[in-house]
């Protein structure tokens, strides 16, 4: 693993499947027991902007953990994160309206049926690295994103589609409040399971193609099939997502899984952490509450000389996206690690405080 | 130490963000503009339009009206997550809704929560209230629009295109072409009208596809020229007309350009000058901002809750934004005497009157009917034809129109004839 921790004295391991927890510290996995019961408790004290706001964190973190398991952990390169997101939700959106499967089945099988279109585009990987694999993602972003626009029995072409809303039993889930519920089992579930994934022999598989992927084809490791299936298996995160989106929606587009998406998925792998799973929810969250702050802090100073002088009743939707990007470049000048390593850090500081050295 | 500290700054800032925007008291009403996206070139004015409009009614008494504009960019998702997050904080009465692919997303759930939705889309799919029309795809009890459809505009266009092929003495039949992005928008006339143009003896040729966004043209435009075509119709925004008429200038295409109702305007003839000189367009109103009559004054005094200095050239959409939301005013005003502010009050509220104009916009606001089984406001469409005598690049367009090397004529008035076949599409 990745991580260093620094555990108290007197806390040792006997055993090898002690070392391989994912909590190394009883007061770690404390803390994540309480962030959950807070979690769970978060629909009784905010309100529906908020809890929206954390369905977005939500489901764009799933997917971004797919681009993270992809980017951050085998070292491939994907510019076409956004049309699987979108695959996901036209999937679900379809099986849920034109086969009538429903939708707490819909969603699992367009993550996997994601996956498979994962897999197809995955395959030049196999050959190429780089640049070159970057374009070759790319041509599955512009490919995919052609074929949501014309395949009218699909997504309903360029107007766009309807999914319908999470029912079980009768008990529709779709306020933002039920739909948290949904949204936050999900995140845990597959949360877990990408930490579970990385600590089994694939994942320090795919670590090792990422590391060097000389050495290990000379150990022994397949690099196609583990190039290939990193592919597969960020596909399905993203497919997850995406079909989340969709039904929390209820309406899916093509215009919404542009080029600029997946920048945007890119942009919280690497200011949450590349390699780090639990710096995608903290990129993730810092990507979604970013416009909001500054919608925020524009409505603040509405009417004052600066809200004139930049013109931000029109300015501010571009000011947002600068925003964006000067977040990336900000980032990867004086934080290359990310949010995840300074979380690191400042957790290191206060444990050695006051020798911090 | 220092990105800690601009990290928790953003969180700190992040959590006030939260405040509830809407600081006025009186009826909540949702507005959804593009000020920055693919329409922007013409959103912007309307979206301003409504915004004044809603302004001078709050102080000329009346019931309140308390908007709240969100910038959707053109975004379709974008506009249906500001609708969900209406529903449960702003909680709108009524909404001034803005463009096809978002307004068509939303008619099932406005039905469904009862929110009349006054769109700025005037796509045919719209106009059915009861989905009882042979070609119609949905129910649209709750949309409304001011101003003809895209479909009856297209239609009224290509009646004035047949008169005007009589009227020039063309031998044969002449060639029809609908030229238009792959989008809801420019899409939505398409079958209605080339059905219409087939039955006036038009030879309909095979759709031409370009681009919202301004971009090079010239390969349409030689298309054009090949295939010989007399009428395109224009269903793009103003903003790639500007670049289509130039590209066509350029390239020697001679075609009669008709455009839809938001596909040319007094900028499109300032910035394509020459080339803009000719194209016929679909208008919505009565009267256009150089017209005097006690319509435009009461226009005029509304531009003025924005310029009050009066110098500001409002365009065609300005006007129409402003009647658009005159007869929303209206219509909560009267469900305001009538049973209360709610919803389907204000869809009862829309049936009252038979060619209704909203008070002090007579000559501006044409005539319009709703009834409950037939939301196509206006059958009436003015047929205008811009006229360019000189380069327009030095001055501004207020002097351009006052001096009079721009001009709009109104070369026609189109009733179409309400017939039960063309509802829906």
């Amino acid at each position: 693993m990745a991580s260093i921790s620094m555990r108290p004295c007197g806390d040792f391991r006997t055993r090898y499947a002690d070392d391989t927890t994912i909590f190394p510290d009883r007061a770690g996995r404390n803390w994540v027991i309480v962030g959950l019961a807070l979690a769970a408790a978060a629909p009784l004290f905010l309100d529906a902007y908020w809890l929206e706001l954390l369905i977005r964190i939500g489901y764009y973190g799933i997917a971004a953990l797919g681009l993270n398991i992809l980017v951050g952990f085998t070292g491939q390169i994907s510019i076409g994160h956004a049309v699987f997101f979108g695959f996901g939700a036209f999937a679900s959106g379809y099986l849920s309206r034109e086969w009538a499967v429903p939708v707490w089945a819909a969603i699992p099988l367009a993550g996997a049926w994601t996956a498979a279109v994962g897999l197809i585009f995955g395959l030049p990987a196999a050959r190429i690295k780089g640049l070159y694999l970057a374009i070759a993602t790319l041509a599955a972003q512009f490919i995919l994103e052609d074929f949501f626009a014309r395949a009218e029995w699909f997504t309903g072409g360029v107007a766009g589609s309807m999914a319908a809303p999470f029912e079980v039993a009768g008990f529709a889930l779709d306020t933002p409040e039920r739909f948290f519920y949904l949204v936050l089992g999900y995140v845990v579930v597959l949360y877990l399971a990408a930490t579970n994934i990385m600590r089994t022999r694939d994942g320090r598989a795919l670590v090792a193609v990422r590391d060097h992927y000389l050495s290990a084809e000379i150990m022994g490791v397949n690099l196609t099939k583990y190039r290939v299936m990193s592919f597969g298996l960020s596909s399905f995160y993203a497919g997850i997502g995406g079909a989340l989106y969709g039904h929390y929606l209820g309406f899916v587009s093509v215009e919404a899984f542009t080029i600029l998406l997946s920048i945007q998925f890119l942009a919280m792998v690497i200011i949450g952490g590349l390699g780090s799973i639990m710096g995608t929810l903290m990129g993730t969250a810092f990507m979604v509450l970013l416009p909001e702050a500054m919608d925020g802090i524009a409505r603040g100073i509405e009417g004052s000389p600066i809200y004139e002088a930049l013109n931000l009743q029109v300015g501010l939707n571009f000011l947002k996206e600068m925003a964006i990007g000067a977040a990336i470049i900000l980032f990867l000048i004086f934080e290359p690690d990310g949010l995840a390593h300074r979380w690191r850090q400042i957790k290191a500081y206060w444990k050695l405080y006051p020798f911090s050295y | 130490m220092k990105t800690t500290l601009l990290l928790s700054a953003t969180c700190a800032l992040a959590l006030t963000s939260g405040l509830a925007a809407a600081q006025d008291k009186g009826v909540p009403i949702g507005h959804i503009a593009d000020l920055t996206g693919a329409t922007a070139s013409i959103g912007k004015a309307y979206a301003e339009g409504v915004a004044d409009a809603l302004k001078y009614v709050n102080s000329t008494g009346g019931t309140k009206l308390a908007h709240e504009t969100v910038d959707y960019a053109y975004d379709a998702p974008r506009a249906v997550a500001t609708y969900r997050r209406w529903m449960s904080s702003l909680k709108p009465v009524a909404i001034q809704g803005w463009g096809t692919a978002d307004t068509e997303a939303l008619v099932d759930t406005v039905t469904k929560d009862q929110v009349p939705y006054f769109s700025a889309s005037y796509s045919g799919a719209l106009t059915d209230p009861n989905k009882k029309g042979p070609k119609s795809t949905k129910a649209a009890p709750y949309n409304f629009f001011y101003g003809p459809s895209y479909s009856d505009a297209c239609r009224a266009l290509a009646q004035w295109s047949a008169e005007d092929w009589k009227k020039k003495g063309g031998q044969g039949k002449p060639k029809w072409v609908h030229m238009g992005a792959n989008h809801p928008y420019p899409n939505a006339p398409k079958v209605a009208c080339s059905e219409y143009a087939q039955e006036l003896g038009f030879d309909v040729a095979e759709p031409i596809t370009y681009s919202m966004g301004p971009g090079d043209f010239t390969a349409q435009c030689l298309t054009l020229k090949e295939l010989g075509v007399n009428y395109a119709y224009v269903a793009n925004i103003a903003g790639s007309t500007t670049a289509l008429l130039n590209a066509c200038q350029t390239v020697g295409a001679k075609v009669q350009f008709v455009a839809n109702v938001w596909g040319y305007d007094e900028n499109v003839m300032k910035a394509a000058g020459q080339a803009a000189d000719g194209v016929v367009v679909a208008v919505r109103t009565g009267s256009i901002w150089t017209d005097n009559n006690p319509g435009m004054e009461t226009v005029r005094k509304i531009s003025a809750m924005s310029d009050p200095s009066g110098k500001t050239y409002r365009q065609l959409s300005y006007i129409t934004g402003i009647c658009s939301a005159a007869y929303m005013a209206e219509a909560v005003d009267w469900a305001a005497k009538n049973g209360g502010i709610t919803g389907p009050n204000i869809k009862q509220a829309m049936y009252q009157t038979a060619n209704w104009v909203p008070k002090g916009l007579e000559g501006v606001c044409l005539p319009s009917t709703w009834t409950p089984d037939d939301h196509r406001g206006l059958l009436r469409v003015m047929i205008y034809q811009g006229k360019v005598t000189g380069p327009t690049d030095a001055k501004d367009v207020s002097t351009l129109m006052s001096d009079g090397t721009m001009s709009l004529n109104k070369v026609a008035e189109i009733e179409l004839p309400r017939r039960a076949e063309w509802i829906g599409y």
